[in-house]
């Protein structure tokens, strides 16, 4: 008798628990499913050209460095960001570059779209989950198994 | 039901926490050599080395919430002293942990993206994992005694196991400048053989020293409880 009271107790306590943790996980998924856009960190390139932004309002676009794009003109750098549609848009920066921006890598980019060009007043490396020595590469290289580039 | 006597718990780790710390200090040395004598990353050079101290923070710090959590709903449900005390002691080693994950974070971001710190899911995610982190160890403190901010702190830490895997999975989720997860996930590691191996001792090398540091709290807690316990009956 005793110990069926404690069980019952147990498992409306247990309940009690399960319900707020469930209660907490709804809300917190349908405000980050509401905000999905916001949260995201960039558009790329091709999600950006089916934005309707105006010429004030900053927005960040990531992608890849367009191989061959750039170049440095009077202080100012000039490149191009490419996805994986093939879609590019041009970037104009005026400040110094991070260390790790090459061409064919990832970058992101915060500044105003004004007559389809970037005018960037941040630039962002984003290198990628993949480490590895570059003797390994030269010997992946080697035995034609390497894929990269 | 003997085994899981607070004290008796106490006193195993009383007797065998030495083993823990000579097992750190073993693969400490044995880390910190293969950290210094590996090669670099072919991309982002001598910098990609902060990945020995960041990731094993990472992973420790979303652990130990797991497990405080898990502890703290079992706490709740059977009123068991032993689960809040362990949830007690994990508290300010996990917040420590997770101060580690965004002080060398910010640095490495620093030296790779340009930048210490941006607004991104993954960053955002850690830090909030922090302040509750932070709550749960200033609740636990702030009430004169045990139960009370042992209860307050599980409900805490219950609400807080949301975050977890919005942690774990904002790099798939959202588009983040932080890069996506390099050992669980689909398709295997994606690091080089010998960065995996560096990387898991040390994991193993943090994880003792932290469990030390644990089993340490651990034993004092069960020491204070006592003396509570004491002073609560001679009254």
């Amino acid at each position: 008798m005793k110990f069926q009271k404690i069980n019952s107790r147990l498992k409306t306590r247990l309940i009690f628990f399960i319900i707020i943790f469930v209660c907490f996980s709804s809300a917190i998924y349908l405000i980050s499913y509401a905000l999905k856009d916001k949260i995201s960190f960039f558009y790329s390139p091709s999600e950006m050209q089916a934005l309707d932004i105006d010429d004030k309002q900053l927005i960040r676009v990531g992608g890849l460095l367009k191989e061959n794009s750039l170049r440095l003109e009077n202080t100012v750098w000039y490149f191009d960001i490419i996805d994986e549609q093939e879609i590019s848009v041009a970037v104009i920066f005026e400040k110094t570059l991070p260390n790790l921006v090459e061409e064919n890598k990832g970058i992101i980019v915060e500044g105003i779209y004004k007559n389809n060009i970037l005018i960037a007043n941040t630039v962002l490396a984003k290198h990628d989950e993949n480490y590895m020595p570059q003797s390994t590469i030269d010997k992946m290289k080697s035995e034609g198994i390497w894929r990269g580039d | 039901m003997i085994v899981l006597n607070p004290k008796n718990i106490s006193d195993f780790l009383d007797r065998y926490k030495k083993i823990l710390l000579f097992l750190f200090l073993g693969l400490l040395v044995v880390s910190l050599g293969m950290i210094v004598f590996i090669e670099n990353d072919y991309y982002q050079g001598v910098s990609f080395k902060i990945m020995f101290i960041h990731v094993p923070a990472a992973w420790l710090s979303l652990m130990f919430f797991g497990i405080m959590g898990t502890a703290s709903i079992i706490g709740l449900v059977f009123k068991s002293p032993t689960s809040f005390t362990i949830a007690r002691s994990i508290s300010p080693i996990g917040l420590l942990m997770s101060l580690t994950v965004l002080f060398t974070g910010s640095i490495w971001g620093y030296l790779t993206w340009g930048a210490f710190w941006v607004w991104d899911a993954r960053l955002t995610s850690m830090l909030i994992l922090t302040f509750i982190y932070l709550g749960h160890f200033l609740v636990l403190n702030s009430f004169e005694h045990f139960q009370k901010s042992d209860f307050a702190a599980a409900i805490l830490a219950v609400i807080g196991l949301v975050n977890l895997p919005i942690v774990k999975f904002s790099v798939n989720w959202w588009t983040t400048l932080h890069q996506g997860a390099s050992v669980f996930k689909v398709g295997g590691p994606s690091l080089s053989g010998i960065y995996l191996s560096t990387l898991m001792i040390s994991f193993f090398c943090v994880l003792t020293l932290c469990v030390y540091w644990i089993a340490n709290i651990f034993i004092t807690i069960i020491e204070k409880r006592r003396y509570e316990r004491m002073k609560l009956f001679n009254e």
